[in-house]
């Protein structure tokens, strides 16, 4: 589903040069849930901005779903980023002054369905993640679990082979965040390869798979067994 | 995708309503200006007879004495003298001929409840209503004979027959002028040609146009005096039969061909009549005869002054100047929206895609400015016809102006747009999710 090769990134101002990324190795295939752990700082979300297309990489290869994005221009990217990847974000990232229907059907429209099946997947989504009846409400009319809720019903909506969250309950409380991590489990057990950044050790450790990052490399590597998802057993990554 | 853009660019209208209010009044402020400036520069310059513009031509003659003749810099007269209109009208030139001279007169209703009073009128010979395409709600034009006999008709317009015979069909009644009684054969409809380019030379450019024509064998052996200017370049005899036979420019003279390539068979013959007027001892300057098709010759009688261009050109730096500050606002807009820029460049929206929804929303106030833009314009229209007859002629708004409003509206705002389109189109969405 995704591989990333000796793959580095910098930033660069005039002054400083900041490598977030080195000799970046990571192999994740398809109906994984992986979480990926580490300290501030150590390129977590530099890794996940990389593999949701958000940023580009200095160097190395990387290959998502068959396809090698290095060189894609901003059409084939944002393209792609549409069709086969799914965002879910600690601050749930709605738009506020759309309603839940039109926001979950942000994604559908740069995807040009119709508009018979937009709404049937809208509705569909929707309904998965328990918010069908309140679909024209506004996001600031929700709780935040509620909201984080359709934020994933955003993210499922276009059928993406792979969700990619970043602390997908650290702005929520316990209880709320438990039954997002149930839903995501659910969603992964139904057959989407997920990518979730977290700072929860409670949060990893159900998870088939954690990466640690340290210092823009994966440092280890904690294989389970697979648990809810039933997935075939994940590559070796290099450490 | 483009409803699906504009239907956000609406719903963006009410995002931030003072911000929305603001750009809206700064550019329709901006619209209106140059529009009903635009406008007013528009009817002034436009084509008053377009199906024959180019085949109507009015005639200029220089007779005046070869004394202190200094060619290229002194311009002839731009009316005729009846020698001349008399010689032209015999000609057999074009496929129709009017000389004319604009009359004044006090008519004497038949109802004797209302007074008598002074009206304008015209004199022209009978093409002048076929010439300039003038139609009729009763009757028509007189006859040849009528031209011929200086028979005692009149051809009222609308306004005129209303006022002196009520709704009822006047063909046929008699009103008293120039001290005769004159028979009413036709009433014209609708005509306002503005500029009022068949007499521009009574100095009246715009406005409304004459209230009764009579034949100008009539007017003439009643001795009717002229209503506008007269340029006599030699002592003339006492009395009208004087000015008649003077080298006195009074009249006015237009002629029509078949096709306006046969100007240059005109011109020809008008070279050969001055020629021959030379060797009767008239027209010695020998300078050159002169024919205007009429967008040439509402050049020539200067019709769109200076004073409309430069205020044209003001109002348009004035559009410019909100195009400035709508800038500055679209920007603040914008900028504001980072984050939604965010969200949707991660949900698969591309650089182009921001840039067309960004830009949508632009045209969107555009759209609205050009709505209210509209509305000033019809304001200050209105406020600006109550200077004038003339002004009121030419500070209408037509639907070529309306269409007009509306596209330089929207493109105003597309332009206003384009930088913070362009800003919006560099968010960093990486930077923007997080920093929710």
């Amino acid at each position: 589903m995704l591989r990333m090769s000796n793959l580095s990134k910098v930033y660069r101002t005039h002054m400083i040069e900041t490598h977030a990324l080195r000799g970046f190795e990571i192999q994740v295939n398809a109906g994984e849930f992986v979480t990926v752990t580490g300290p501030s700082g150590s390129g977590k979300t530099s890794f996940l901005n990389i593999a949701g297309l958000l940023e580009e990489f200095t160097d190395g290869e990387y290959i998502l779903d068959g396809v090698n994005v290095k060189g894609l221009d901003d059409n084939a990217r944002s393209r792609l980023r549409n069709e086969k990847l799914g965002f879910i974000f600690q601050g749930f990232n709605l738009i506020p002054d759309l309603n839940l229907f039109d926001n979950v059907d942000v994604p559908l429209r740069y995807r040009g369905f119709n508009a018979r099946e937009r709404k049937e997947r809208i509705e569909d989504a929707l309904a998965k993640v328990g918010l069908a009846s309140r679909m024209k409400h506004y996001p600031a009319e929700l709780s935040g679990g509620q909201q984080q809720r359709v934020a994933i019903a955003r993210a499922l909506a276009g059928s993406p082979k792979l969700l990619l969250a970043d602390e997908p309950t650290g702005n929520l409380d316990t209880q709320m965040a438990r039954g997002v991590m149930d839903l995501l489990e659910q969603i992964n057990a139904a057959g989407t390869t997920i990518l979730m950044v977290t700072h929860d050790p409670e949060l990893a450790v159900r998870t088939q798979r954690n990466v640690h990052i340290i210092d823009g490399q994966v440092s280890d590597l904690v294989r389970r067994a697979p648990s809810l998802a039933d997935s075939p057993v994940p590559a070796a990554v290099p450490a | 995708m483009f409803g699906y853009y504009f239907k956000l660019g609406v719903r963006s209208l009410r995002r931030n309503p003072v911000l929305t209010t603001l750009m809206v009044l700064t550019l329709a402020i901006g619209v209106a200006a140059s529009v009903s400036t635009l406008t007013i520069l528009h009817m002034m310059s436009g084509d008053p007879i377009p199906q024959k513009s180019t085949r109507l031509f009015a005639p200029v003659l220089d007779n005046r004495p070869a004394e202190n003749y200094d060619p290229g810099h002194e311009r002839p007269d731009d009316q005729l003298t009846y020698i001349d209109v008399v010689n032209l009208l015999k000609s057999g030139q074009g496929v129709r001929r009017t000389g004319m001279y604009g009359i004044a007169a006090v008519i004497e209703p038949p109802d004797k409840q209302i007074e008598p009073f002074w009206t304008e009128g015209m004199a022209p010979t009978r093409d002048f209503f076929a010439m300039f395409d003038v139609p009729f709600v009763y009757g028509g034009p007189w006859s040849e004979a009528d031209d011929a006999r200086g028979a005692d008709v009149v051809v009222l317009s609308r306004e005129m027959a209303e006022k002196l015979f009520g709704d009822a069909n006047p063909i046929g009644r008699q009103v008293r002028l120039l001290d005769a009684p004159f028979t009413v054969i036709g009433v014209i409809g609708a005509w306002s040609p503005q500029p009022r380019y068949y007499q521009l030379q009574s100095g009246r450019k715009f406005g409304v146009n004459e209230d009764l024509f009579i034949p100008l064998a009539s007017a003439i052996r009643h001795k009717s005096s002229h209503n506008g200017g007269m340029s006599c370049s030699a002592r003339s005899d006492p009395g009208f039969e004087g000015i008649l036979r003077s080298e006195c420019t009074w009249l006015q003279f237009w002629f029509e061909t078949a096709s306006s390539a046969d100007r240059a068979d005109l011109q020809a013959w008008l070279d050969n009549y001055a020629a021959d007027q030379r060797r009767l001892g008239r027209m010695k300057r020998n300078a050159p005869n002169e024919l205007y098709d009429v967008p040439e010759w509402l050049v020539h009688m200067k019709v769109v002054g200076k004073d409309n261009k430069l205020s044209a050109w003001l109002a348009f730096g004035f559009l410019a100047l909100c195009l400035v500050n709508t800038i500055g606002l679209l920007l603040a807009k914008f900028s504001v929206r980072a984050s939604e820029v965010g969200i949707r460049r991660a949900l698969g929206a591309s650089r182009t895609d921001i840039f067309r929804q960004f830009l949508t929303e632009s045209a969107v106030i555009g759209l609205a400015g050009g709505v209210l833009g509209l509305l000033l314009a019809f304001g200050a229209l209105a406020l600006l016809s109550l200077q004038s007859s003339a002004m009121a002629a030419v500070a209408r708004m037509d639907l070529a102006m309306l269409a007009f409003t509306f596209a330089l509206s929207v493109l105003a705002a597309l332009v206003a747009g384009l930088l913070p389109t362009w800003r919006a189109c560099q968010v960093t969405p990486a930077l923007q999710l997080k920093s929710q």
